[in-house]
């Protein structure tokens, strides 16, 4: 299987090659990246319905470093290459105007590649390091806009420090009870000798970590500041398939390793993940709501990612093939639209000069179309309007919650649905519709290289939508190898207990409806068309520039929910690394600088143990 | 096969042609310590396959042991042997350029004395020798904490030198312990015998003794000297200071307490020091302001961290407690080399006042971020190794206690985490204070600072060979009974 060998090769090369043709010529660079992410696509692409494991480097203290692809590593392997490939493509515009753009493009590229070495590691030696190596390039790429996104960065790595080292633990703990850390072999030997102590030990460890880099509450405190502050374009990068690093780890640890579908473990698995998914259908509910309330494009969107990733985290936890199923389908399909929406705001924010203020956006429908019709099409995708992709896995999830009796967590999910419809109309009406300001009268189109991602992304969410059983069936291959019963899925459909999803019938359904409109359309009076700042106003003038409906948008539930969504949780750490340095500024003045005192130090250390052994004699 | 007492010799005796030399051409003096170290290393190399097979064992003047002092080169003394004149080879190339003004001559003669000092206290394998050897290496390096000749350096010169005193003091009292209860000097000698004596008296020699070695390799009470010291030194002094002097002081004591005592109920206590060494370092680092200082305590708690790993007493915690032994020597040299051209640049040496430096001095910043990777431990560099094998080394013993003290020092990577992450963003992604004009540093520095990177990064991807090598030398510390035999045949 040395095609992934090759394949980390050319990505972990490509990024040194980047930097070194950056110092020749930045155009250069661009082409230089964009043909490299372009061929890891490809790459990754050959690899589909290939298994195997290959030991790549035995250099590591004898212990084998594995590298391994099946359906599962492939899967978030194709969704990193291509939202990467994508996000390269549109930095191309966006960051033209910026310095130290060799930096930004070979970080990208680090960031890509360690994702794709994380996704492909067969053990949990190299998945270790090539986590680490994401979690640093991660923290130098959020901090390169400088000012507030240096804080950002600093919460961003402190957090996933802790999380590695819980990791680190729990990684170790392994070695030390099985005595080996490849993944295949793991997930034979624990199944078969494992004790509930162990096990919950396990869970609750990689839990904790996984958890704080999927920003599961209440570990999610770092990402509307990572989200907002980051560079846009690798924003997209981060909100689509970085943070759902955390579900392929939940999924490697609950389903591949620990063998939750493949044995009866009574108790500690199941209870593990009755709590996993409570603390999913809090992550949706709460920060759903909270995004409503934001009136920064990208925080918002930040939030509302927040609130998904609950959905995928209910999903998984949930159990079932099909609650499993549709996690994973919401994680793929989340990626596609946040990356579509995040694309929408920075080509908003390109041809604004920076702005994404919501509260001083409006009327750029006509001015900017394609970024106008790619965030209808991602607000529609993460909404869940039927023939788009995320309506697809909300229904495998609210299916499964249904029929397995959970109806708590079902009205949770859906609670969840209608924070998001709130939040992703006020980001649409906010930037796109309503009045003109009068300063944006001169905005221009978005650049090609802008526009065709979002053209790209835009029609995979309609594809996935109207087509599901593409991704559907990989998904399902996915499932079964977790060791669940096969789900029921065509190229259009999907079948459950108590009822059948046919999407074709949907959008032939939805067709036929648009044919009626179009034909009393026509049929009706002409139409003429108007100037977009023709309303009407019962007679009197228009005021230009103060007809614009976006400040305190949603004011009446805003003030009734606000004084409840306030982050607590995020207070309560800030409140943790005060206290930290407090703790700290108290114990180096242990070190008074007086010689006397450090004398006596060293003669009261002498004489205390004298004292001690004379006392108690331990020694 | 070559002399390894040259190794001790050469070093010594171009030191006392320092000054001659100087008399001449004060320009010239600068590249002895250079050829003293460069020869150092070049015989560790030589010497390295005839001690892969057996150790070495010198005796001086032709006395046999347990009456003569004689050399022991095992594993353990050539590694940091070796490590010790790479280090001292890497910052002479420094101060190549870095020292210019004041007494420069002098300056390499106690450079090169210190060298001596630290190769001896390893090599040796008589306990009243290695204290010989031990002073040189202390009094050398009060002289030159106070170099730069300003007011913080005396100060902390002074400092040093009483608390350093006192420590040698007590090291002094200890041995004259142990040879009035056995009647040798020699450390095999008294080894052997260890076990004819009843526990109880041995306790005031040990304590003594670790003690006294534990100010120079600065364990928690005992190192009050070191920020003043580390801060005030010129930094490839204290780059020196924090990458060779605390960790043969470390070695002393590991050679103590291992090879000559070898009492394990110590050990525990040993462990809990070197935690409580290591997260008062980290802690203290955190509240700093001024860069040197920060560099200086987390020189403490990277000596907690290693002493609490051979402390553990088992091969595997050994051989990460070795590792991040040279990976500490490697990045906080690189550290303290970078920051002090910095500092001099800028002036200042204020954490902010190196704000906006990955502009000014390019390769300088990259290597004290590389520095700070490395130490904090992430991978592909050199510290995520030693980390790895300390942490599993620790878990692989499977008590609880040792396990409680394993997330004490996870957690202290977090903490130690947070204040280097701080600096590294500090260098890249705020802005200067001031308009200074990019300026890098002199080609000399900018050699010996690439020359410790390409070996983190070599080292951190390629650990094998190093961990084998390292494995065999942690036998040689804690199996005593094989050192007695190669000594006393």
């Amino acid at each position: 299987m040395t095609g992934i060998e090759i394949l980390l090769l050319t990505a972990f090369g490509g990024v040194l090659f980047t930097c070194f043709t950056g110092r020749i010529s930045s155009s250069l660079r661009n082409i230089a990246a964009v043909i490299l992410s372009i061929v890891l696509v490809v790459l990754v692409a050959l690899l589909y319905d290939k298994n195997g494991e290959t030991v790549f480097y035995r250099g590591f203290f004898g212990i084998p470093m594995v590298l391994r692809i099946n359906t599962l590593s492939w899967f978030f392997a194709i969704a990193i290459s291509t939202l990467g490939c994508l996000s390269v493509i549109f930095s191309l515009g966006y960051m033209r105007d910026r310095k130290n753009t060799s930096f930004y493009y070979s970080m990208l590229l680090l960031v890509n590649s360690a994702m794709l070495g994380v996704v492909f590691s067969g053990d949990m030696f190299s998945f270790f390091i090539f986590w680490e190596i994401m979690s640093w390039s991660t923290f130098l790429l959020i901090s390169y806009n400088r000012g507030p996104a240096v804080g950002a960065g600093l919460k961003y790595i402190i957090m996933s420090i802790i999380g590695s080292m819980a990791m680190l633990a729990g990684i170790i703990s392994l070695y030390t009870v099985y005595g080996t850390l490849n993944i295949a072999d793991l997930s034979h030997l624990v199944l078969s000798s494992s004790t509930p102590g162990h096990q919950i030990f396990l869970l609750i460890i990689f839990g904790f970590a996984f958890g704080i880099k999927n920003a599961v509450v209440p570990l999610h405190t770092w990402l509307p500041d990572v989200y907002t502050e980051a560079p846009s374009p690798f924003s997209a990068v981060i909100a689509g398939m970085l943070t759902r690093m955390g579900v392929y780890g939940f999924l490697l640890i609950i389903y591949v390793i620990l063998g939750a579908a493949r044995s009866l473990h009574t108790g500690t698995i199941p209870g593990f993940n009755h709590i996993l998914a409570w603390l999913g259908a809090i992550t949706i509910v709460i920060p759903t709501f909270i995004a409503m309330l934001q009136n920064d494009a990208k925080r918002l969107l930040a939030w509302s990612g927040i609130g998904q990733g609950g959905y995928m985290i209910l999903g998984i936890a949930f159990g079932t093939n099909l609650g499993v199923a549709g996690g994973i389908f919401h994680t793929l399909n989340h990626a596609i639209y946040i990356v579509l929406l995040f694309m929408s705001v920075a080509a908003v924010q390109y041809r604004t000069g920076g702005v994404r203020d919501l509260n001083s956006l409006g009327g750029l429908i006509k001015k900017m179309p394609v970024a106008f019709f790619g965030a209808l099409i991602g607000i529609c995708g993460l909404i869940g309007v039927p023939l788009t992709n995320g309506f697809v896995s909300k229904w495998m999830i609210f299916k499964t919650l249904i029929t397995g009796g959970a109806p708590f967590l079902a009205f949770a999910a859906l609670i969840g649905s209608w924070g998001t419809i709130l939040a992703a109309y006020k980001l649409l009406h906010n930037m796109f519709l309503g009045q003109l300001p009068e300063r944006f009268s001169n905005t221009r189109q978005s650049p090609f290289s802008m526009k065709l991602p979002m053209i790209v992304l835009s029609f995979t969410i309609l594809l996935f939508g109207i087509l599901p059983g593409l991704p559907l069936k990989v998904i399902n291959n996915i499932v079964v190898s977790f060791g669940f019963g096969s789900l029921d899925v065509s190229l259009w459909g999907i079948v459950s207990e108590t009822g059948m999803l046919n999407t074709i019938n949907l959008f032939a359904v939805i067709l036929a409806g648009l044919a009626v409109v179009w034909l009393f359309f026509r049929i009706g009076a002409r139409a003429v068309p108007v100037n977009q700042s023709d309303n009407y106003a019962a007679g009197a003038a228009v005021p230009g520039d103060r007809y614009n409906y976006t400040v305190k948008f949603y004011d009446p539930l805003t003030r009734t929910i606000s004084p409840y969504l306030r982050d607590i949780i995020d207070s309560l750490y800030q409140k943790i690394a005060v206290f930290t340095g407090c703790v700290c500024n108290g114990i180096r003045k242990i070190y008074t600088g007086y010689i006397g005192n450090y004398i006596m130090y060293i003669v009261l250390f002498v004489s205390l143990i004298i004292i001690v052994q004379m006392v108690w004699s331990p020694w | 096969m070559v002399n390894p007492v040259l190794l001790i010799a050469v070093p010594l005796g171009l030191a006392f042609t320092v000054p001659l030399i100087g008399s001449a051409s004060r320009k010239l003096t600068r590249f002895v310590p250079v050829i003293a170290s460069l020869f150092n290393l070049i015989l560790c190399i030589r010497l390295f396959p005839a001690v892969l097979e057996h150790p070495i064992v010198i005796n001086l003047g032709g006395f046999a042991p347990p009456f003569g002092i004689n050399l022991f080169v095992g594993h353990l003394g050539l590694l940091f042997a070796g490590l010790i004149s790479l280090a001292g080879l890497i910052v002479s190339i420094y101060s190549l350029s870095y020292i210019k003004t004041g007494m420069v001559v002098k300056y390499h003669m106690l450079y090169m004395l210190l060298l001596t000092g630290a190769t001896g206290v390893v090599l040796t394998g008589d306990i009243f020798n290695l204290f010989v050897f031990f002073e040189i290496l202390c009094i050398s390096s009060y002289a030159l904490v106070a170099y730069v000749g300003d007011r913080a350096g005396i100060e902390s010169s002074i400092k040093y030198l009483i608390q350093g005193t006192v420590g040698s003091s007590l090291l002094l009292i200890g041995i004259g312990f142990l040879y009035g209860l056995f009647g040798t000097l020699n450390m095999a000698d008294i080894a052997q015998k260890i076990s004819t004596v009843e526990q109880g008296s041995l306790l005031v020699p040990l304590l003594l003794i670790v003690a006294g070695l534990g100010v120079e390799a600065a364990v928690f009470p005992l190192n009050a000297w070191l920020p003043d010291a580390h801060s005030s030194a010129p930094s490839s002094i204290s780059a020196i200071l924090s990458g060779i002097a605390i960790e043969v002081g470390l070695y002393a004591i590991a050679r103590i307490v291992f090879t000559v005592f070898g009492i394990s109920d110590v050990y525990l206590f040993l462990a809990f020091l070197g935690i409580l060494t290591l997260l008062i370092g980290e802690l203290c680092a955190f509240a700093q302001s001024n860069i040197k200082r920060m560099l200086a305590y987390s020189s403490i708690g990277q000596i907690g961290l290693i002493l609490f790993a051979l402390a553990l007493a088992s091969n595997n915690s050994v051989t990460g407690g070795l590792f991040q032994l040279i990976n500490h020597t490697l990045s906080k040299g690189l550290l303290f080399l970078s920051a002090g051209y910095m500092i001099y640049r800028s002036g200042s040496m204020e954490i902010s006042s190196l704000n906006g430096m990955g502009k000014r001095m390019p390769l300088t910043s990259l290597a004290f971020t590389v520095g700070a990777f490395s130490l904090i431990g992430l991978p592909p560099f050199a510290g995520f190794p030693g980390k790895f094998l300390i942490v599993s080394g620790a878990l692989l013993q499977g008590q609880l206690v040792i396990n409680i003290l394993v997330g004490l020092v996870l957690l202290s990577t977090v903490i130690e985490g947070t204040y280097f992450f701080k600096v590294v963003q500090g260098l890249y992604f705020r802005k200067a204070d001031a308009d200074i004009t990019p300026e890098r540093a002199p080609a000399a520095a900018l050699v010996a600072m690439l020359i410790l990177m390409l070996l983190i990064v070599v080292l951190g991807v390629y650990p094998e060979p190093v961990a084998g090598f390292l494995n065999t030398a942690a036998s040689d510390l804690l199996d005593k009974v094989s050192y007695v035999g190669s000594v006393l045949r």
